[in-house]
């Protein structure tokens, strides 16, 4: 055993390997688009003749293919220190979704460790977070398996809103939820039209009722439901991850080599080490 | 500085730093430091808390990187190979899995080391051969050599979150052990560990000295694993600033500079103090009555793991008298129920049967934070009753409502107390543990409640921290406060209590 | 004898996927109560229906609120107020989504709240599966009742320093706040350490692993398996062809 090398090769030399990722990332970016746009381009017209079946199948089928397949380009080549953040991460969206529960405000909060990883490790541990979240978390309720590909998407986009800066400012980070928000509610809409024909809270549910009393289809009903509660719920998802992502020590956050290369956060520039 | 020729080819491992400091850190952790271990040796690094021990021993065994955790200037040897750092881009970087099979690293908390994916302590130990492809066959012999070796033979099958703390130490030690590593660190061994733990740990590292592993012990105090080393080193600040024989440093300037616990050495003033003036009763305890299980009255207090502990007793029938301007120890095995004894005197359990009468006042049905006015209490784990920015936001918290105007002058007056004067804006979570644990202390005394409670005040805490606790509780007493604390460390309680009693079947009696 | 995690983890998913295919609400709740008695059978019919209870209650009023009174592709009107109509096809869509839904749920609880974890690690990196998702997957499954262990000690301590949760919905976000700063704070140094510790045991190594934890894998489940997936595939094509839309809408 001791005839291994002490120390790692310079530079990644595996050449093909990088190339295989990234086919593998488009070809699960492109599952996910093409998904969403054959489900609302071929929205059955006529519910009244039995439910979805067939677009549940094509929408469970292709965002779960495209969630799997930035899983398998991005999870290989995750270092340790973002791995064992995700643990963590996932349970956060769950304790602190629970915590805001019992505050009985009327918001959702499940995608906070999600952010706060992204903000920290980058895009693709974003990404691959929120699908290994749902993965996990549909364990104990497993209806939210088919938004792995929204989930992946949240943390994605919160990955690239951290490298652009945006969480350098208290008042961008709530814009970049917004936006997010925006992106993830219509990700997610077709899924709940389809798969599940509605959605979970009453709440939710009522404004859903609203939109169909004046006429919209159901997929229609839902984005513009998803529109309204979606971009709120990030804004404010965002803002508490950029809160906790500040609370975090220095020394802590600059163990991140993203938070060091783009930095990510403001205030923290990093010291000259002068010996 | 003289460069090269000074690492001893025989030598195991052997570090030379220059610098090293975490990203982000203006200042570096680690300076000027020679080191090296040659096969079979005890090597003793004894410092206060934060004075770089954990640093260099994760340095040492590739748990920290150059350059991928910090920036380093020095080299590092194993064996014949050599690594030389200047901080720049160029360096080389460690492979951690190969390092660390070669130079094994014990954390303080051993828990950290376990993986916790696995179902039981066989696997546990197979999991770094599993990583680096080893055929099961020869997996299953070394789990049972090494489980053998640490003397978890009759443990395999056990689930590792259900071990005592001793097992699980020893547990840490079989893990980095089974890749058959040339040097050992182990840091703070013996830290909480009873009697029996203790000396297991010391025949399994006298086990391997005779197997030719050089062993270093990181430790704040100078324990009797450590009095065993054939050589100390003494840090202070991050740089080594002394190193020689035990016999030679052991009464030296150097050891009490660094902050480093003499065991053996009365802790405080000898004897017990005088008595105190007798003054009324700041807390009482009256028939307490109390166990876990079916009838807590706390029962839904959460999602807990399932299983209650035994439904039997903790406390019965259990009375405590503290008077104002009193410091009373209670002692007592593991284990005991003095932690759930403690919990009584400020609402966070409530007693099945009897009363607390605090100040006068019974408390039944007054929530804890507001028994908190009156009660404060010092927890095992200090980080988690800290969560400010800085150390003066810390204490200050929920002061103004508390003291009015004078909140400013009361934190900064507990902060002088405990000696944290001078790091008023640092981020609690960054001070070194044994200040976090007087920084949560400050917290209590700024709020000059009528009852200190502190829960095994001393762990973890080095020479300076048990100075400061000592000084801070006598200074609390002398202002009036009923002091009442829970520790292992009879000593201790004996120097520094008016009255030390035993916690034992439920009951109090005086030793 | 005792069932393989991917036998197990295969039933159910193929189940569920014919069930949806199937389009029947006569079927998912007769999948529905095959789930129920097989939780039952297995002693977890308790934790199984408490789980499924908590996830579906709130959707199944969802649906009967907005098909029950807002199906507007409906044309058999049973009732009217103002805007809303009960349609017998409103409320039969509500029923076939709602039996479909709590059939796959009942599925997918029953596997997870009878599969042995370790097992289901071993049986996925058997499959080369990357060790890092079964990592995630056990560690977080470990760290859920830990962590209200933690929160709890944390509100402790938290309240021994005078800290009063106050009613309002104000006063408890701030209380959040308070816990959640040192929960994730701990969590996060603790899981820096962990990656340390985890790099130092070769974690990190890309090359091939092996197993000291062997599983049965009987050839009849071997087949049992390859069957279920069959199965699966035939039900989604045959629902493929028969729906597929003739004409995109203009």
């Amino acid at each position: 055993m001791s005839q291994q090398p002490l120390t790692l090769p310079a530079a990644d030399t595996r050449a093909g390997a990088p190339r295989r990722r990234r086919l593998l990332e488009i070809a699960g970016a492109a599952a996910i688009a093409a998904t969403n746009v054959f489900l609302v381009l071929n929205q059955p017209a006529d519910i009244a003749n039995g439910p979805a079946s067939f677009s549940a199948l094509v929408a469970l089928g292709g965002f779960l293919l495209g969630a799997v397949l930035l899983l398998a380009a991005v999870l290989p080549v995750l270092p340790t220190s973002t791995l064992v953040l995700m643990p963590v991460a996932i349970v956060l969206n769950v304790v602190l979704g629970q915590l805001m529960g019992s505050t009985g405000l009327p918001f959702y909060l499940d995608a906070i460790g999600t952010v706060l990883i992204a903000v920290l490790a980058g895009p693709a541990a974003g990404a691959a977070t929120g699908v290994l979240g749902s993965i996990v978390w549909s364990f104990f309720n497993p209806t939210v398996l088919p938004f792995a590909a929204g989930a992946a998407l949240i943390g994605f986009l919160a990955g690239l809103a951290a490298r652009a800066g945006l969480f350098r400012r208290f008042y961008f980070a709530p814009v970049a939820g917004f936006l997010t928000g925006v992106l993830a509610g219509v990700v997610s809409a077709p899924i709940a039209a389809f798969v599940f024909g509605g959605t979970a809270g009453l709440g939710t549910g009522a404004i859903v009722s609203a939109f169909r009393a004046m006429g919209d289809t159901l997929l229609a009903a839902i984005t513009k439901q998803a529109l309204i509660s979606d971009p709120m719920d990030k804004a404010i998802v965002f803002t508490i991850a950029a809160l906790l992502a500040y609370a975090l020590p220095r020394r802590t956050t600059f163990q991140f080599a993203f938070v060091r290369r783009f930095r990510v956060l403001a205030g923290k520039v990093p010291a000259d080490p002068a010996a | 500085m003289a460069d090269g020729g000074a690492l001893v080819s025989a030598a195991s491992a052997s570090a030379r730093i220059r610098s090293f400091s975490f990203h982000g850190d203006a200042a570096a952790a680690l300076r000027d430091i020679r080191i090296s271990f040659l096969p079979g040796t005890l090597t003793a690094v004894l410092g206060g808390s934060g004075s770089g021990k954990s640093t260099l021993g994760k340095l040492l065994a590739g748990w920290l990187r150059p350059g991928h955790s910090g920036v380093m200037r020095g080299s590092l040897a194993l064996g014949a190979e050599r690594l030389d750092f200047d901080g720049g881009s160029g360096d080389p970087r460690i492979n951690p899995a190969v390092w660390s099979a070669r130079v094994g690293y014990v954390p303080q908390d051993a828990a950290a080391i376990i993986s916790t994916v696995r179902s039981n302590v066989a696997e546990e130990l197979a999991f770094g051969l599993e990583n680096r492809g080893v055929p099961r066959p020869e997996m299953i012999r070394q789990v049972a050599r090494v489980a053998e070796q640490t003397g978890l033979s009759g443990l395999t099958e056990r689930d590792p979150a259900e071990l005592s703390g001793g097992e699980l130490r020893r547990l840490a030690v079989a893990c980095a052990v089974i890749a058959g590593p040339e040097v050992l660190v182990l840091d703070e061994p013996m830290a909480s560990l009873d009697a029996a733990g203790a000396s297991g740990l010391r025949n399994l590292v006298a086990g391997l000295l005779d197997a030719g592993t050089a062993v270093v012990v990181l430790s704040q105090r100078a324990d009797v694993l450590a009095r065993s080393a054939g050589r100390w080193i003494i840090l202070d600040g991050g740089t080594a600033v002394a190193d020689g024989s035990p016999a030679d440093l052991q009464e030296g300037a150097a050891l009490r500079d660094a902050g480093v616990v003499q065991e053996g050495g009365a802790a405080g003033m000898p004897g017990t103090l005088p008595a105190p003036p007798a003054l009324p009763a700041v807390l009482e305890l009256r028939g307490i009555g109390f166990g876990y299980g079916a009838g807590t009255p706390r029962g839904g207090a959460g999602p807990g793991p399932a299983g209650d502990p035994a439904r039997a007793a903790v406390l019965r029938d259990l009375d405590l008298t503290l008077r104002a301007g009193e410091i009373v120890a209670i002692t007592g095995p593991n284990g005991a129920g003095k932690s759930t004894l403690l919990r009584h005197a400020n609402g966070l359990l409530r007693p099945q049967t009897g009363d607390v009468v605090v100040a006068g006042t019974n408390i039944a049905g007054v929530p804890a934070g507001r028994i908190a006015a009156r009660v404060g209490v010092l927890f095992q784990q200090p980080r988690d009753q800290l969560f400010e920015r800085t150390v003066l936001r810390e204490v200050s918290f929920g002061l103004r409502r508390l003291a009015g105007a004078g909140a400013g002058d009361r934190a900064q007056e507990a902060l002088a107390a405990v000696g944290l004067a001078g790091a008023a804006q640092a981020h609690p979570a960054e001070l070194p543990s044994s200040q976090q644990r007087l920084l949560a202390l400050a917290t209590v005394l700024a709020r000059r409640p009528a009852v200190i409670a502190l829960d095994e005040p001393t762990v973890g805490l080095d020479r300076p921290g048990l100075e400061r606790l000592q000084h801070a509780v006598t200074g609390a007493a002398a202002r009036g406060a009923g002091v009442v604390m829970v520790t292992h460390d009879l000593a201790y309680a004996r120097a520094n209590a008016h009255r030390v009693l035993a916690l034992d079947g439920g009951n109090l009696r005086e030793l | 004898m005792s069932l393989h995690p991917l036998t197990a983890l295969t039933a159910a998913c193929c189940a569920a996927v014919v069930t949806t295919a199937a389009a029947s609400w006569q079927l998912s709740v007769a999948v529905a109560l095959a789930a129920a008695l097989l939780a039952a059978r297995a002693g977890v019919a308790a934790r199984v229906l408490a789980a499924a209870g908590v996830i579906l209650a709130p959707l199944f009023l969802s649906l009967l609120v907005l098909h029950g009174l807002f199906f507007l592709e409906g044309h058999t009107v049973l009732a009217q107020w103002g805007p809303a109509r009960v349609t017998a096809e409103g409320l039969g869509f509500a029923l076939e989504l709602g039996t479909r839904t709590a059939a796959c749920v009942l599925l997918l609880l029953l596997f997870s709240f009878t599969v042995s974890v370790p097992d289901l690690v071993t049986a996925l990196a058997a499959r080369r599966i990357p060790p890092q998702l079964s990592f995630v997957l056990a560690s977080t499954l470990i760290l859920v009742p830990a962590m209200a262990g933690r929160l709890e000690k944390i509100r402790q301590a938290q309240e021994a320093r005078g800290l009063v949760v106050g009613r309002g919905p104000l006063s408890r976000l701030a209380a959040a706040r308070l816990q959640a700063v040192p929960l994730v704070l701990g969590l996060v140094e603790d899981a820096g350490l962990r990656a340390q510790a985890l790099d130092a045991r070769g974690f990190g190594l890309p090359g091939p692993r092996t197993s000291y934890r062997q599983l049965q894998d009987p050839p009849a489940q071997r087949i049992f398996r390859a069957a279920a997936l069959l199965l699966a595939a035939a039900a989604v094509v045959l629902r493929l062809m028969t729906a597929w839309p003739t004409a995109v809408p203009s």
